[in-house]
């Protein structure tokens, strides 16, 4: 099978800096990859430019095999979700799926189940009404709305208890098993099967 | 299911009036600045009514630019913070469409409030019957553009000074105080206003691609 996303060479600097060289690696159907590295190590930079946000990597980028269909997969198939969670405070929870650019044609049924199964009671609160890890949730339910072929996530074990890092990790391998391939950035590897990227050592 | 450019457009504008009514100060704030700004000139000019119906259409105008502008730089700002916006330019949907229904919903809940209150304002000033359909015709028009100014003053300051979409934009709104100064005035004096009226609607019909086109722009030099 094709990979999904196949990455070859691709270095980046930025500011003068180095922040990683040479990087290779591939991201297949169901299989997770975790880019590990302390604060300032470009993780989220790499997360960034592999998504076509920002432009000043080197190297090439390859999706479904064709360079050609990049901004098509892009379009249909991915799911980013950065540092800042893009959680509305005034809205409420349900509203925040509901309005949120990745919930197109997406059933009422299923932005009640989503939020249900990541553990959120008052679906009609206002986010600002919630704590952080509760509006961390909030944009974890987002994750649930469609099947999204690959999903890039920013730290997606800051700020939360034993409990949704548990429900984060379950998560995962469950869309694992539907196909799905997780692109995911932390400060050490965390328990999600994944092979791993250590941007530390890559410079 | 693959959007189209309409469920974008109108998710975007849903969504922002949304946020908008639920911080009541977005709308009132330019609302009640506005009059502030109106009654200030009876009291430290003259309450004199001559002399105030041949301020009116100017003082009116100024008012108008001014808090139209109150909180332009919010208009990207917070999406730019939270992350929504990175969300719209993954995918892979025409951008002018976001910038668009940002201006359009700025200028609902700014440039709408000002029209009613200039209603008001011209009971203040004395200003004559006559003239209310120009001013409010020209302020329909004057205020949509510059909710579309401020959007790329917006744009060109994300993550900077707030005032600094002001200090933008200010000097480009020049041509649309005089034509609508001048609509105003010309209805007071009974002469022709249409011409002037035509021109801020042709000012308006190149904005609305032209400057959403250029405030894309603006935006995507954060992203670099």
């Amino acid at each position: 099978m094709l990979p999904k996303l196949k990455v070859s060479n691709l270095s980046c600097t930025r500011a003068g800096n180095l922040l990683f060289n040479n990087l290779n690696f591939e991201v297949n159907a169901g299989q997770n990859i975790e880019i590990i590295g302390s604060n300032g190590s470009g993780k989220t930079t790499l997360l960034r430019i592999l998504l076509g946000l920002i432009h000043i990597g080197k190297g090439d980028m390859e999706w479904l095999d064709n360079k050609d269909n990049y901004n098509q997969f892009r379009d249909m198939e991915c799911f980013y979700q950065g540092h800042s969670l893009g959680i509305k405070n005034l809205l409420s929870a349900e509203e925040n799926l509901r309005l949120s650019s990745f919930s197109f044609g997406v059933s009422e049924e299923k932005i009640h189940s989503s939020l249900d199964r990541v553990g959120i009671e008052r679906h009609s609160a206002l986010a600002s009404e919630l704590s952080v890890g509760q509006k961390k949730r909030i944009s974890i339910a987002r994750w649930l709305l469609k099947d999204f072929g690959i999903y890039f996530i920013d730290e997606p074990f800051s700020a939360l208890d034993d409990e949704a890092s548990n429900l984060i990790e379950e998560i995962i391998e469950e869309l694992n098993k539907k196909g799905a391939s997780f692109v995911i950035t932390g400060h050490r590897p965390s328990n999600v099967v994944s092979s791993q990227i250590n941007l530390d050592h890559e410079v | 299911m693959k959007s189209n450019i309409y469920n974008w457009f109108f998710l975007i504008l849903r969504r922002d009036l949304l946020i908008a009514s639920r911080r009541s100060s977005t709308y009132i704030t330019p609302l009640i600045f506005f009059l502030i700004v109106i009654s200030f000139f009876p009291i430290a000019l003259s309450p004199d009514q001559e002399f105030l119906r041949s301020l009116a259409p100017g003082v009116i105008w100024i008012a108008a630019l001014l808090s139209s502008l109150l909180a332009i730089e919010t208009i990207f700002s917070e999406d730019f913070r939270d992350g929504t916006l990175d969300e719209f330019f993954i995918s892979n949907d025409p951008s002018f469409v976001l910038v668009f229904a940002k201006v359009l919903c700025h200028w609902l809940v700014t440039g709408f409030p000002i029209l009613i209150a200039s209603i008001i304002s011209s009971l203040i000033l004395y200003l004559p019957f006559n003239s209310l359909m120009p001013m409010i015709c020209s302020l329909i028009l004057g205020t949509f553009f510059m909710s579309l100014l401020g959007a790329i003053g917006a744009a060109l300051s994300l993550g900077k000074s707030a005032i600094l979409s002001a200090i933008i934009v200010l000097p480009f709104s020049i041509p649309t105080l005089l034509m609508g100064t001048a609509a105003v005035a010309s209805a007071i004096d009974y002469q022709d206003y249409s011409g002037f009226l035509l021109i801020m609607g042709a000012m308006l019909a190149i904005g609305i691609p032209g400057l959403c086109l250029l405030t894309v722009e603006a935006i995507l030099l954060n992203y670099e």
